[in-house]
């Protein structure tokens, strides 16, 4: 019995030091990824922004696909279109996206920030020159989320990362229904 | 004493000689940069282990000697994942799980238990730098093979004075490079060359004392 409590004590001494010393850490480093994590947030949001500047961001749910949106107005004060916080689901794991919409629901662009998707694959998504595909659909057109949607030359540069695809597809496209309905409501 | 460092760089380089950390070593060794953030990142962890295991060696009970390890492995691990998300976000980003996963690489369970839990203090920490610059050199000779006919491209440091943004395109590879290389199999297939190339030359080392020796002894029976 002695020997066991001597054992559990030392053990329990062993990670309240490692506790301890890593709580100074975070201490540290923590107030630096927050101010990197809105830093990061800003600049997606003024690469997404169509003409106009965005408004106060309002919560939309805690899971699901849209998690709010900014209103976009243009400089008379009309609105434009919204600017949407996505989450899909990718091959890695949350495909933490930020996407702007025309009030009709048409994709203006999109800019995939965290995620875990596999390097080379997957992480080419995170390429300005991926959204370009997305651009424009939503409206008349669908967004596209099935590589048979896609015209060839497309189809051929998402191929190995076919579950990244639609998973940006598929965000996009409910992104878009939502930003249509907003669009109508207003 | 030297010994305890330079054997970690070659002669039992924990990738291509002991085999061990290979996981890491697949997954991130798509780019050279990547692969030299990861190995600082191991070496630092490595050390740190090292060192705490060393000097602890009296007080940790031999029965929960594992989740001692364990638990100070975790620590610096942690501690790497803090630092660099907060001060290299862009390597944090582009290593992903792989920063957490530290923490179970086989080469730093391996030196806590096989050296640092029996050796003292500067054995153990020359033992950690060793093997943390042997596995960073055999991360970056894998990467190095994997980008540059993966990807067509070296990916090193930017230099903002030089307008050198880190990295070099390779012509004629970037352009068509052989995709193979950025998936696991490519990483196989050059862990497997290289692994073969470093065991040639071993092997002819080895060789070539005893032919010396041989020469002389056919001299003397001349």
């Amino acid at each position: 019995m002695k020997t066991i409590t001597v054992i559990g004590g030392k053990l329990a001494l062993i990670c309240a030091v490692a506790a301890f010393s890593l709580g100074l850490v975070n201490a540290v480093t923590a107030p630096r990824i927050e101010e990197l994590r809105l830093a990061r947030l800003q600049a997606a949001l003024a690469a997404v922004v169509p003409e106009g500047s965005a408004g106060e961001y309002e919560a939309v749910a805690e899971s699901g696909v849209v998690r709010g949106y900014y209103p976009v107005s243009s400089a008379s004060g009309e609105k434009v279109g919204y600017v949407l916080r996505l989450v899909g689901s990718g091959y890695g794991g949350d495909l933490n996206m930020i996407a702007s919409y025309l009030k009709d629901g048409t994709v203006h662009s999109a800019v995939l920030m965290d995620n875990q998707e596999t390097p080379g694959l997957g992480k080419e998504a995170e390429k300005p020159e991926y959204m370009r595909m997305f651009k424009g659909t939503g409206g008349e057109k669908d967004v596209p989320y099935r590589k048979s949607q896609l015209p060839q030359d497309q189809a051929d540069a998402i191929s190995g990362a076919t579950i990244t695809f639609s998973g940006i597809g598929r965000a996009l496209n409910t992104g878009s229904d939502f930003a249509a309905e907003l669009g109508g409501t207003e | 004493m030297i010994r305890e460092f330079t054997k970690g760089l070659f002669k039992e380089n924990p990738i291509f000689v002991v085999l061990l950390g290979l996981c890491p070593a697949l997954g991130v060794s798509t780019k050279v940069i990547n692969a030299l953030g990861m190995g600082a990142g191991t070496l630092f962890v490595l050390v740190g282990s090292n060192i705490f295991v060393s000097l602890l060696k009296g007080f940790i009970p031999e029965k929960v000697r594992i989740p001692a390890y364990i638990v100070i492995i975790a620590s610096f691990v942690t501690i790497v994942e803090m630092v660099m998300q907060a001060y290299a976000p862009d390597l944090y980003n582009s290593l992903g799980v792989f920063v957490p996963l530290i923490v179970v690489n086989c080469i730093i369970l391996g030196r806590a238990e096989a050296f640092a839990s029996k050796n003292r203090l500067l054995p153990s920490v020359l033992d950690a730098l060793g093997m943390g610059l042997g596995f960073t050199l055999g991360l970056s000779a894998i990467s190095l093979v994997r980008e540059f006919f993966g990807n067509g491209t070296v990916t090193i440091f930017p230099i903002a004075p030089l307008g050198f943004d880190g990295i070099i395109r390779i012509p004629l590879i970037y352009q068509s490079p052989a995709r193979i290389m950025t998936l696991a199999a490519g990483a196989l297939l050059v862990i497997g060359y290289l692994k073969a190339l470093l065991n040639y030359y071993e092997a002819k080392k080895k060789d070539a004392p005893k032919n010396e020796k041989g020469v002389k002894e056919a001299a003397l029976a001349e």
